[in-house]
């Protein structure tokens, strides 16, 4: 059992002294009780790399940003942000990440903008309003006249604005978004997706965990099936205007759930 | 500005916009500034009061026609104890066991063995002071306030997006918990300037003032830990609300209350009606002295003929009823004192354990450091008893003394001194207590408040580690 424990350890350690990847999931496993959520996960992410990570429900999508925040300890692997342990080390690993959650949760008695200053002020980032929050606030889309406005009336797809605006702000080389385009409408899904183009040229490695394979398809440079917590197939974008072929993908993402 | 200190700001910001929980507060600190103001012009007044009644009194025993010592003895005295400075911060026992003593012969005063000293009282409600508010009312202000303080963010799920700043759990904690010990503090200011007050005009010593600041901020700074922490371990808000409100039933309600009854069933007091047969027994067992074959007064009357070199009593210089009067006192005097110290330290024992149990409740700890340095406490009711009792021996045996002295040279069918001699007789004079006098139970009461805030500290680390699995 140790030395099985050991040769896994080392495993992990090879792996990830033999990577640059700014998001590394090795042979990481975690349950729930009696329940394996996640089975030997290996995943990685580089930097200017974007990921989309697809699965049914119950695949253990939401388990991996949770393992990735630092929020559960998986039972085995090897989890690194940047090379930093989530688990051992949240608050460092944290400091290199911004995460957008589906459903953006901000406080209701403040405007966008004071949003975005308090979590800045927080994460200990620069907050000066003309050079750092105004323009990522107008680089989401958000309408101006919206900026200093309570968020209590704000839609879901403005919260998400807001909640971009302050990961962009916070310039961090990793980028996690949890079903970032549901409740967007198309255009401003369009208009998400040409913001994670941007990331990408910043050279920030995003994670996105979504149900949208349009999406996906768009921006992703790859694409994994995640299913019975462990990585089942993976594509990578090709080069030319057809990066993926889209009804593959969608006789594939159907097959588990089909399954289930 | 550090990210401990924002947080606490937009907390204090979600409180403002807390309509019943600003009012809720601001009626708090209404009602300790009510408390103090009202404590202390009572406390002005009963002094004003027991002032004209002492002179009063003793200017009626001036006014006493020529009359036989003896029934100047039972004329008697009444004698009021000062209410000290910190008093009106907190009545302690005092509102039980009052300030005024009946002093006469051949009895002991008449506080002494009263069940109203049984020490169950020293914890019931009091009357409205200062201590009373902050010590019952402000921890369940600080629950209102607090019980949702970390519990609503997770309920809205902000804490996850506050914790993926990179935002570690004890900042976040910290922050949470300077709001609250703000609140704290604003509803404690107004009885800490008034205290401060009191010890800036030097009727107060600094040393209890500023003990009794310190341990009042320990209790306090104790709710608003609990309050974060539980709101921090809840499941959910309504969870982290009934949690905190169990708590304060339990430690601020119930304890102090059955551990009284269980000290009192430990450690059984007599009533007043058993000590008094108890008495009367024992003081029938010492001999009487109108019986001519009593042993005891036999054996007391050929020493007194002894030491006035006489046969008998008709030719000693004084009067022998005079001088049984003084022996008889000497006697029952000693009999009340031990059945007094018997009765104080059953009294000493209850209490030792009921604060042996202040790990419990550390309302039983903060109630000692209170009443303690207000010297409201049952050691400075005791310390006026005993005043009260050296006080009222020494103004019998002197009427008992006149009796014995002047009487022979008076004589007659109905002998009377005369009256100017009242004035000879001795008054009331109370020596201040000093709260700190008895600094070793302060200090013991004030370890455990200590105690209660490093445990509670230490589940605010365990807190702070875990907070982002919490977060999940």
């Amino acid at each position: 059992m140790l030395q099985r424990k050991m040769l896994r350890a080392r495993r992990d350690l090879t792996i990830i002294e033999g990577t640059n990847a700014a998001i590394l999931l090795s042979g990481v496993r975690h349950s729930y009780g009696p329940r394996a959520v996640l089975r030997d996960l290996d995943l990685t992410v580089r930097r200017g790399e974007i990921y989309a990570l697809l699965g049914g429900n119950g695949a253990g999508k939401s388990t991996t940003l949770n393992a990735l925040l630092g929020f559960i300890a998986p039972s085995a692997g090897a989890v690194r942000i940047c090379g930093v342990d989530p688990v051992t080390q949240p608050a460092q690993a944290r400091a290199l990440l911004a995460y957008v959650p589906e459903s953006v949760a901000l406080y209701d008695h403040l405007s966008a903008r004071e949003n975005v200053d308090y979590f800045l002020a927080l994460a200990g980032a620069a907050r000066d309003r003309p050079s750092v929050i105004d323009p990522a606030l107008e680089a989401v889309g958000l309408p101006v006249h919206a900026w200093d406005a309570r968020v209590s009336g704000f839609s879901k797809g403005m919260r998400q604005k807001v909640a971009i605006a302050l990961a962009l702000a916070r310039h961090v080389p990793v980028l996690l978004l949890d079903e970032p385009t549901s409740g967007l409408d198309p255009q401003a899904t369009l208009e998400f997706n040409r913001l994670l183009d941007t990331a990408r040229a910043r050279d920030v490695a995003v994670l996105m965990v979504t149900h949208d394979l349009l999406s996906a398809v768009d921006v992703a440079d790859r694409i994994g099936f995640l299913a019975d917590g462990r990585i089942d197939e993976e594509r990578t974008a090709t080069a030319g205007s057809a990066r993926f072929d889209l009804n593959a993908l969608h006789a594939r993402y159907a097959q588990p759930r089909a399954a289930a | 500005m550090s990210a401990a200190t924002r947080i606490a700001r937009e907390e204090w910001r979600a409180l403002l916009r807390n309509r019943a929980g600003v009012i809720a507060t601001l009626l708090l600190v209404a009602l300790v500034l009510v408390a103090s103001f009202v404590s202390i012009e009572r406390r002005d007044r009963i002094e004003a009061d027991r002032a004209r009644y002492q002179a009063s009194v003793d200017a009626g025993f001036d006014r006493q026609p020529d009359r036989h010592p003896h029934r100047m003895v039972h004329y008697g005295q009444f004698v009021f104890r000062p209410i000290a400075p910190l008093a009106f911060f907190d009545a302690g026992i005092d509102s039980y066991t009052g300030n005024t003593i009946f002093l006469e012969g051949h009895r002991q005063n008449s506080a002494n063995f009263a069940e109203a000293r049984q020490s169950s009282l020293l914890l019931r409600f009091g009357q409205l002071t200062p201590a009373f508010v902050l010590q019952t009312l402000a921890p369940l202000l600080l629950i209102f306030l607090g019980f949702a303080s970390v519990a609503r963010e997770r309920e809205r799920g902000t804490l996850r997006l506050l914790l993926a700043q990179g935002l570690d759990g004890r900042t976040l904690l910290g922050g949470k918990l300077l709001a609250q010990a703000a609140v704290a503090l604003a509803v404690a200011a107004p009885a800490f300037v008034v205290l401060a007050g009191f010890a800036l005009a030097g009727v107060a010593g600094w040393g209890a003032t500023l003990l009794l600041m310190l341990g009042y901020a320990a209790w306090l700074l104790l709710w608003a830990l609990l309050a974060v922490l539980v709101s921090a371990w809840a499941h959910d808000s309504r969870a982290a609300l009934a949690a905190l409100i169990g708590l304060w039933l339990i430690g601020v309600i119930l304890l102090p209350r059955a551990l009284p009854e269980a000290a009192a069933a430990q450690v059984v007091l007599p009533t007043r009606i058993e000590t008094e047969i108890a008495l009367h027994r024992d003081l029938a067992r010492i001999g009487d002295s109108h019986d001519p074959d009593d042993p005891y007064f036999n054996g007391f009357r050929q020493q007194v003929l002894a030491r006035y070199g006489v046969s008998r009593i008709e030719d000693l210089p004084v009067q022998y009823a005079g001088l049984v009067g003084m022996e008889g006192e000497r006697l029952s005097t000693a009999l009340y004192a031990r059945a007094a110290a018997d009765s104080a330290g059953r009294e000493a024992r209850q209490n030792r354990f009921v604060h042996a149990f202040a790990a419990l409740s550390p309302l039983i700890a903060i109630r000692q450091v209170s009443m303690a340095l207000t010297a409201s406490d049952p050691a400075a009711h005791l310390d006026f008893l005993d005043q009260a009792e050296a006080f009222r021996y020494r103004f019998v045996q002197t009427l008992n003394r006149m009796q014995a002295e002047l009487i022979p040279h008076i004589g007659g069918e109905d002998p009377r001194v005369s009256a100017d001699n009242w004035k000879r007789v001795p008054r009331f004079a109370y020596r201040s207590y000093d709260p700190l006098r008895d600094a070793g139970a302060i200090r013991r009461s004030l370890l455990v408040l200590a105690g209660w805030l490093a445990g509670l500290g230490l589940l605010f680390a365990v807190t702070a580690r875990r907070i982002g699995r919490v977060a999940r």
